[in-house]
C-alpha cells in the first residue's frame, strides 16, 4: 500500500524489502556492503537514542552515484529509506522503522578540498566533526560548531540535526556554517545547492535542507564554513553554592553586552560524576559551576574577563579559576564534553532532553526540574549550555526496570511542560526526531504543523524519506489521527 | 509574548483577503516601505495591492534575552531606535532609508558588517507569515536557539513575498558595539584589495573590508585599543551609497571576489565589494552592461541579480533559473496554490507554465 504524501506517519507501510531489492543494492554496491545478518541488521536499526527500530537492509555507500542508484532502487520497489551518518542522533533521527532501507554515508569520509581563502572546505558527509577541524588547525583554522559528541558524530548527522554545541553561542549553530551542498533526492535525481558564493537568487534550499533530519533526500557532499582561530582565548571556571546564583551570573553577563564564545552550566551531581571520570579538579562540593570561555583579540578578551569575574563575584562565586595554559583548558572542555559518558557511573542508561527556555527564565525552570526529580524520585542531572538557555536534563535510570521507565517518561513530559510553559522551545540542537515527535503540538498549530508538512512533500512527494520522524500524525491537514499503541514495538515514547 | 496578536484584526482581514484573492486568481503585490520597489521583475498592473504598513507594532523586546518581536511593516530605522535605548541593535540589518522589518528580510537585505555578524537571514528566530492561500502560520521559535519543526523561516527570507506575507517575525539581537571607527586609503585597485586581503587575514574580525576602483574602507569593532588605523590608512567615514541608473548585487566566492573586482575596474566600471563576504554592488545604465557584468559573475562561479533599476532594465532582473528550481516550483505551490502572490517578478520559471 502507499503512503500519500509526506506525512508518513499513518500505518500503510512502505513495501517490504525483497531478495530482488537486496539483488540490486548488491549489483550497485557489492554483496559484502549490504548487510542483511540478524546482528547486522539490529545495530543498524539502533541509534544514540534509547529506541530500537527495524532496519530491512543497510547499504553502506561510498560514492555519491552509489547513493544515487540505491535511491532509485528504493524508489523503484517502493521502499522507505533512512540516511545515517554515525547513528549518534539523540532524538531517534536515524532509527529505521518498519524493514526500511538504511543508506549508511559512514564510508564517505574524505575531505574533498580546502579553500584557504574563503575559508571553507569540501567534505563528504561521513567525516566526524572533529577530524575536520583536525584536518584544518595546521592552516589556523577550526570548524565552529562542536556537539560533545564531536568525536564520534558526523558532519552530514550535523546537517541533518542542525547540530549545535557549546561554542554556537557566538558563533551560531551548523545552518550558519553550511555554504552549500550535494543531495540526493529520493527519486536519486542529484543536486548541489549553494557553494561559496553567498546569496544565490531563488529560495535557500540550503537552510531549509540542513536540519531536515534525513526526510528530504541523502546529503551526499557538504561546503563547511570555516573559522580563522581567534589570537587570544581564556577559559575560566566560576564554581556557586546555588543554581539560583550560577544562573543569575549567566543573565547578567548577557545582559552586560558580553557573548561569550561558550558558557557552560554543570549542577553538583553532574559534577561529582564528570570529576570522578576526568579529575579535573572540578568543586565537587558546589551546587554549581560555571565554564566561561571568552575569546578575540587580547584587548577585548581582557576587558571582557573583567566584567565576568566582577559578575560571577557579585553573582555569589565561591572562586573563580582561570584556565593557566592549554593543557588545563583542554582538561576543563573534557570534563564538559564527557558529562554524557560520565552517567554511566550513576546508572546504566539516561534520558535526554534539549529544550530551550530564554535566558531570563533560566532559574526557575532549574528549580522546576528539580520539582520534578523529588515528585518522581529520580536523579534528574543538569549539564547545559546556559549561554543560549539550552537545557540539557539528564534522567538517569536503569530500563530494565519497567516501573522506573514509567516514571522516568512521566518525569520527561513534566520538564517538557514546563519549559514549554516558559515561552521554551522543544529542541535546541539534538532535532526532533522519534522522540520529540509527539510533543510537536506544543509548540506548533495545526496549520503550521500542515505547512511543514506541505513544504517536506515538496521534496518528497511519495513520503518514503525517514517516514514518521519529526512531523506528529495527521500534521497534513486531512490525515487521520494515529493512536499511540501503533507505534512500532520498542518505542518508548 | 502577546498571544492577541495572532488574533489580530488586521491579520485576520488579510488571511480573508488573500483566501479570497486565491479562490478568484486576483493576483496581489506585497508592499512594505517601498524602498525595494525597483528590484525583481516589473509587476503586472492588474495586481492588487498589500501595504504591510498596517502590521506597524514592536511587540515586545526582552533585553535579558536580546529578542525582539515585532510586525514586519515596522521600518527598520524605528526598531534600531527603540532597541538602542537598552544599548542594543538588529546587527545584520542595512541601513537603506525607509526600509521595513518585512522588506528587508523578504529581500534578504544584509548589512555592511556581515563579514563580522553574519547574514540577516542568521537573525530570524521566528516567522508568523499568512500564505497565498490565507493560512497564518507561523514557524521557528521565539528562543535564541531552536530546532524544532522544518526551517520555513530560512525559506522566507529572500523568497521575495512569494511564499506568503511575513506579519511578524522574532529576531536575535546584539549588544550595540561600545566602540568601532571606519578607517580609509586611496590607491590602485590591484593594491587595495589586496591590503583587504591582508587584513582580512592579520586582523581578527573586522566589521567590513570594503573596496571600490579607488578607495578601500575597513570598519573595526571592538575596545578603542583594538581601534589602531591599519598600516596606511587613516580614519575615515563609512563608504557613500552608490548612486547611478541602476545596482546589480554579484556573489561569488570570496576568494574570487579579488578577481573579479579588477575586472570591473579594468572595464570602468563603479562598485563596491565586500572582501571576505563575496558580494559586490555594481552600477549599471544599460543592458550591455548588465549582461557583461553577470557573465564575469558566472565566469567566477557566482552570480548576479538586479537590485535596483528603471523598468527598461528589469526585463531579467534574477539571470538563469537557480539549481533546484523544480523544488522551488514545488514549495512555491505548497504555500500559495493559486500563485498570486508577487506574481512574475521573482524568479524565471518559478510559477511553472501556469
Amino acid at each position: 500500500m502507499r503512503r500519500s504524501g509526506a506525512r508518513g506517519n499513518l500505518a500503510d507501510m512502505s513495501a517490504v524489502v525483497t531478495a530482488s531489492a537486496i539483488d540490486r543494492f548488491r549489483e550497485v554496491v557489492g554483496s559484502e556492503r549490504v548487510l542483511t545478518a540478524h546482528i547486522e541488521l539490529l545495530l543498524y536499526a539502533k541509534d544514540g537514542s534509547m529506541n530500537q527500530g527495524d532496519c530491512g537492509v543497510a547499504v553502506l555507500c561510498e560514492t555519491t552515484h552509489e547513493v544515487a542508484a540505491c535511491m532509485r532502487i528504493a524508489a523503484d520497489h517502493d521502499l522507505a529509506v533512512v540516511p545515517r551518518g554515525s547513528g549518534t542522533s539523540l532524538a531517534g533521527s536515524a532509527i529505521p522503522l518498519d524493514g526500511s532501507v538504511v543508506i549508511s554515508v559512514a564510508r564517505m569520509n574524505r575531505v574533498l578540498s580546502i579553500d584557504v581563502e574563503t575559508p571553507c572546505a569540501w567534505v563528504e558527509p561521513g567525516v566526524l566533526n572533529l577530524d575536520l577541524t583536525t584536518a584544518v588547525s595546521h592552516l589556523g583554522l577550526h570548524y565552529a560548531p562542536d556537539p560533545s559528541s564531536q568525536a564520534a558524530c558526523s558532519i552530514g548527522g550535523n546537517v541533518a540535526t542542525n547540530a549545535g554545541g557549546p561554542h554556537c553561542l557566538a558563533s551560531g549553530v551548523t545552518s550558519q556554517h553550511i555554504l552549500g551542498l550535494e543531495i540526493v533526492l529520493p527519486d536519486g535525481d542529484i543536486l548541489t545547492i549553494g557553494g561559496p558564493a553567498p546569496d544565490p537568487a531563488g529560495y535557500d534550499l540550503r537552510g531549509f535542507i540542513v536540519g531536515g533530519e534525513g526526510t528530504l533526500g541523502i546529503v551526499t557532499k557538504v561546503c563547511v564554513k570555516l573559522t580563522r582561530n581567534p589570537p587570544v582565548v581564556r577559559t575560566m571556571l566560576a564554581d556557586f553554592s546555588s543554581l539560583t546564583a550560577a544562573g543569575k551570573a549567566v543573565r547578567d553577563i548577557i545582559a552586560q553586552g558580553v557573548i561569550p564564545a561558550a558558557m557552560e552550566m554543570m549542577d553538583s551531581t553532574m559534577t561529582r560524576a564528570v570529576e570522578a571520570f576526568v579529575h579535573a579538579g572540578l568543586p565537587t562540593e558546589s551546587a554549581a559551576v560555571l565554564l566561561v570561555e571568552l575569546d578575540g583579540t587580547a584587548a577585548h578578551v581582557s576587558e571582557h574577563t573583567h566584567v565576568v569575574e566582577r559578575i560571577c563575584r557579585e553573582s555569589g562565586a565561591n572562586h573563580i579559576r582561570v584556565a593557566a595554559d592549554e593543557q588545563e583548558r583542554a582538561l576543563l572542555w573534557k570534563a564538559r564534553k564527557n558529562a554524557f559518558g560520565a552517567c554511566a557511573r550513576i546508572a546504566p542508561n539516561y534520558y535526554l532532553h534539549d529544550c530551550v527556555v530564554p535566558r531570563t527564565r533560566l532559574v526557575e525552570v532549574l528549580a522546576a526540574i528539580e520539582e520534578i526529580a523529588k515528585r518522581h524520585d529520580l536523579v534528574i542531572m543538569n549539564v547545559f549550555h546556559a549561554g543560549d538557555g539550552n537545557l540539557h536534563p539528564l534522567i538517569s535510570f536503569d530500563r530494565r526496570d519497567a516501573e522506573q521507565v514509567t516514571r522516568v517518561l512521566a518525569a520527561g513530559n513534566d520538564i517538557i511542560t514546563v519549559c514549554m510553559n516558559a515561552g521554551g522551545t522543544l529542541s535546541g540542537e539534538h532535532g526532533i526526531g522519534m522522540e520529540k515527535r509527539d510533543f510537536m503540538p506544543l509548540q506548533f498549530g495545526v496549520a503550521d504543523l500542515d505547512a511543514q508538512a506541505r513544504c517536506r512533500e515538496a521534496f518528497d512527494p511519495e513520503g518514503r524519506m525517514n517516514p514518521r520522524k519529526v512531523l506528529p500524525a495527521g500534521s497534513k491537514c486531512g490525515d487521520l489521527a494515529f493512536p499511540h499503541e501503533h507505534l512500532p514495538e520498542g518505542t518508548w515514547i | 509574548m502577546d498571544l492577541a496578536s495572532d488574533t489580530a484584526p488586521n491579520r485576520a482581514a488579510l488571511c480573508a483577503d488573500l483566501a479570497s484573492a486565491s479562490a478568484r486568481g486576483q493576483r496581489m503585490r506585497i508592499v512594505g516601505g517601498g524602498s525595494g520597489g525597483r528590484r525583481g521583475r516589473v509587476p503586472h498592473t492588474e495586481s492588487d495591492v498589500i501595504s504591510t504598513r498596517t502590521f506597524d507594532r514592536i511587540i515586545s523586546h526582552e533585553p535579558a534575552d536580546l529578542v525582539a518581536t515585532v510586525e514586519a511593516g515596522v521600518a527598520v530605522a524605528d526598531l534600531q531606535a527603540a532597541l538602542a535605548l537598552h544599548g542594543q541593535t538588529w546587527i545584520q540589518a542595512p541601513t537603506t532609508p525607509h526600509s521595513t522589518v518585512g522588506g528587508v528580510l523578504a529581500r534578504a537585505e544584509s548589512g555592511l558588517r556581515r563579514l563580522r555578524y553574519g547574514a540577516i537571514r542568521d537573525s530570524v528566530l521566528q516567522v508568523v507569515a499568512i500564505t497565498g492561500d490565507g493560512r497564518l502560520i507561523q514557524a521557528g521559535g521565539k528562543t535564541v536557539k531552536g530546532v524544532a519543526g522544518y526551517d520555513i523561516p530560512r525559506l522566507m527570507v529572500g523568497a521575495y513575498g512569494t511564499l506568503g506575507v511575513i506579519v511578524e517575525v522574532t529576531l536575535k539581537l546584539w549588544p550595540i558595539p561600545p566602540s568601532s571607527q571606519w578607517f580609509t586609503a586611496e590607491g590602485s585597485t590591484e593594491t587595495l584589495t589586496q591590503r583587504g586581503e591582508q587584513i582580512r587575514r592579520e586582523i581578527h574580525q573586522p566589521g567590513a573590508i570594503i573596496t571600490s576602483a579607488d578607495r578601500l574602507w575597513v570598519e573595526l569593532i571592538g575596545p578603542s585599543a583594538d581601534l589602531v588605523a591599519p598600516d596606511g590608512m587613516h580614519a575615515g567615514e563609512p563608504p557613500p551609497a552608490l548612486a547611478g541608473a541602476g545596482r546589480i548585487d554579484i556573489g561569488v566566492g570570496p576568494a574570487q571576489l579579488p578577481g573579479l573586482v579588477t575586472a570591473l575596474a579594468r572595464r570602468g566600471y563603479t562598485f563596491q565589494a565586500q572582501l571576505g563576504v563575496g558580494t559586490c554592488t555594481v552600477i549599471f545604465d544599460d543592458l550591455t552592461h548588465l549582461n557583461e557584468i553577470r557573465q564575469l559573475a558566472i565566469d567566477a562561479g557566482g552570480h548576479a541579480t538586479i537590485a535596483d533599476a528603471p523598468d527598461e532594465l528589469r526585463n531579467d532582473p534574477w539571470g538563469p533559473p537557480p539549481a533546484g528550481i523544480a523544488l522551488m516550483q514545488r514549495l512555491k505551490t505548497a504555500c500559495d496554490p493559486a500563485l498570486i502572490l508577487n506574481h512574475g517578478q521573482f524568479i524565471g520559471d518559478l510559477e511553472g507554465a501556469r
